[in-house]
């Protein structure tokens, strides 16, 4: 493995990405749009049932997850199953370059991809509402890097599961809209009765949702020691069952 | 030898995909495979790559074991594997960069684009080339490596009759630079055309090995003789017992002799006189490989690429 190959494995899968409108679509652009729509809906008045935060206050960072959930529920395990159908990994195999370099680089890609995302995301509101950021950097940073490489583990169980491109699609289909609406990445979580919370609460992401409203609003991450918890499990968890299970053909 | 198989076996579950496979192939020669599909070529191949590990026995590529030594391999062979593709939203350029990334002294890309007419598609994206021009690309990328064998599992598969011929020259052309080439097929034209050596593959065994001169005055015989006319199966086991004749089948009316040595054409004739058989369309032809396949197997190697 030399460093040439890594970057030009890198270079490769993001202009692979780039080239992918519906990903950066989903990634960079729709949580700003949702951002900027319900704005225009509800305005960010000080809210009672948000502990007196405006709406977009809270959906900012809740909006994070929905990009976390496209690179990493979509983008990575899709492009995994789609190599591994056609056989590009197989022809990676043949070549003095380790094939997971090629893993490699699509998680670097989504988690570049993610970044850009939220930074965009953070731009907007600040331009268009001029959203108060109320957290700390690094506590922040922390949560939004966990709840990624959640999310990305989650793919990579998808990628190693699926037995080919048309089930990848599928089962990322079937996780990921469950993952955007019962979560509280778009719904507000406070506006839902105690049942449908119970339920959020078995969702990885939502715990990703609540970590990121917390300390994005100026919360400890001491506070959210179980949401911390979920989250590393389900990386672990899921780094285990994609090393036992992953397929390179 | 560049290449030495020793008794390989490698199942998949039930399946046994090869059945105990031996043979060496030469510095500089072309070497196929050549079988239906599902006989085992493609196993044996990727085995010989090290892509697959075989159950049993021993294979040596350039000294090495391809299975423990392959990243030290895949310095010194190129590799076209069967039905790869690549990614649809990449330039040529590209992907020719990222190959050459991966070795130590890669050939310029750029000159093989050349050499292979593709030169002017390098800012193309790779789901806009054509069949063809996707399995020159398969053979740039295996070449970059500058490797002393090449593996092409396949090549001409799904291509049209022109660019099959064309992918022929390039080949020839590999074995003239002085590149060991390893094929498969399942072309008997290809093979015919093609290759120096020849093993013939069935349900996971080579049924036949040797320079394409001697499979030919081994197992065809010298000429096909075929005509229509109205015969019973009797007669046509009749025609068997002719001493020059190796073999005779008939379908509807048309009946196929294979046939050894001289004047067999006037014994049928005058077998067929003396039963009064009314003949016609009487024509001969010399062997191919698709006889000597029906001759070893009894099953007709094109008959079953229909099927699938």
């Amino acid at each position: 493995m030399n460093i040439k190959s890594v970057n030009q494995m890198i270079s490769v899968e993001g202009k692979l990405s780039l080239r992918n409108f519906m990903g950066i679509f989903f990634s960079l652009f729709f949580p700003s749009l949702m951002l900027i729509l319900f704005g225009g809906i509800y305005g960010n008045e000080p809210n009672e049932m948000f502990n007196n935060h405006g709406v977009l206050d809270v959906s900012l960072p809740a909006y994070s997850v929905i990009i976390i959930c496209v690179t990493g529920i979509m983008n990575l395990p899709l492009a995994m199953a789609n190599y591994r159908e056609r056989k590009v990994l197989k022809r990676f195999m043949a070549t003095p370059v380790s094939p997971s370099l090629i893993l490699f680089s699509q998680v670097v890609v989504n988690f570049l991809l993610s970044i850009a995302g939220m930074i965009i995301l953070a731009a907007v509101g600040k331009l268009a509402y001029d959203l108060k950021f109320l957290g700390d950097f690094w506590p922040v940073a922390f949560a939004f890097v966990l709840s990624t490489f959640a999310s990305f583990s989650m793919g990579f169980v998808i990628a190693s599961v699926a037995p080919n491109m048309k089930s990848a699609t599928a089962i990322a289909n079937i996780l990921y809209y469950p993952m955007l609406f019962l979560t509280g990445a778009t719904v507000p979580l406070e506006t839902m009765p105690d049942t449908m919370k119970k339920i959020a609460d078995f969702l990885p992401m939502t715990h990703a949702v609540k970590l990121l409203k917390g300390v994005w609003l100026g919360e400890n991450l001491g506070d959210y020691m179980t949401q911390i918890y979920v989250l590393a499990a389900t990386l672990i968890v899921g780094i285990i069952i994609s090393v036992f299970t992953f397929r390179w053909e | 030898m560049v290449i030495e198989v020793e008794g390989i076996y490698k199942s998949f579950g039930d399946t046994r995909a090869v059945n105990g496979i031996s043979f060496e192939v030469r510095k500089g020669e072309i070497f196929g495979m050549i079988g239906p599909n599902g006989a085992g070529k493609t196993t044996t191949i990727e085995c010989i790559e090290g892509l697959k590990k075989p159950d049993s026995g021993r294979i040596s590529v350039l000294g090495l074991d391809p299975w423990k030594d392959r990243k030290k391999l895949y310095n010194k062979i190129g590799v076209q594997l069967q039905e790869t593709s690549y990614p649809d939203n990449l330039k040529v350029n590209e992907i020719c960069k990222l190959f050459s990334s991966f070795y130590s002294n890669p050939v310029p890309y750029e000159e093989l684009l050349k050499k292979f007419d593709l030169y002017e598609k390098k800012n193309a994206y790779i789901s806009k080339m054509s069949g063809g021009q996707k399995q020159k690309l398969a053979i740039i990328l295996a070449l970059i490596a500058r490797p002393e064998i090449v593996f092409l599992d396949e090549l001409t598969t799904g291509l049209d009759p022109h660019a099959r011929r064309s992918m022929w020259g390039l080949v020839r052309e590999l074995k003239n630079e002085g590149m060991t080439v390893y094929m498969t097929t399942h072309y008997m034209q290809e093979a015919e055309f093609l290759c120096d050596r020849l093993a013939i593959v069935d349900k996971g065994q080579i049924i036949a090995m040797d320079t394409m001169e001697n499979i030919f005055s081994k197992y065809a015989g010298d000429e096909v003789i075929s005509f229509n006319a109205q015969m019973s199966d009797a007669d046509v086991e009749e025609i068997k017992k002719i001493s020059c004749v190796n073999n005779a089948e008939i379908k509807n009316d048309e009946i196929t002799v294979y046939a050894q040595g001289t004047n067999c054409v006037s014994e049928i004739v005058m077998f067929l006189q003396n039963k009064s058989i009314g003949y016609k369309n009487l024509r001969t032809r010399s062997a191919n490989l698709e006889d000597i396949f029906l001759k070893l197997t009894g099953r007709n190697i094109s008959f079953e690429e229909e099927q699938k």
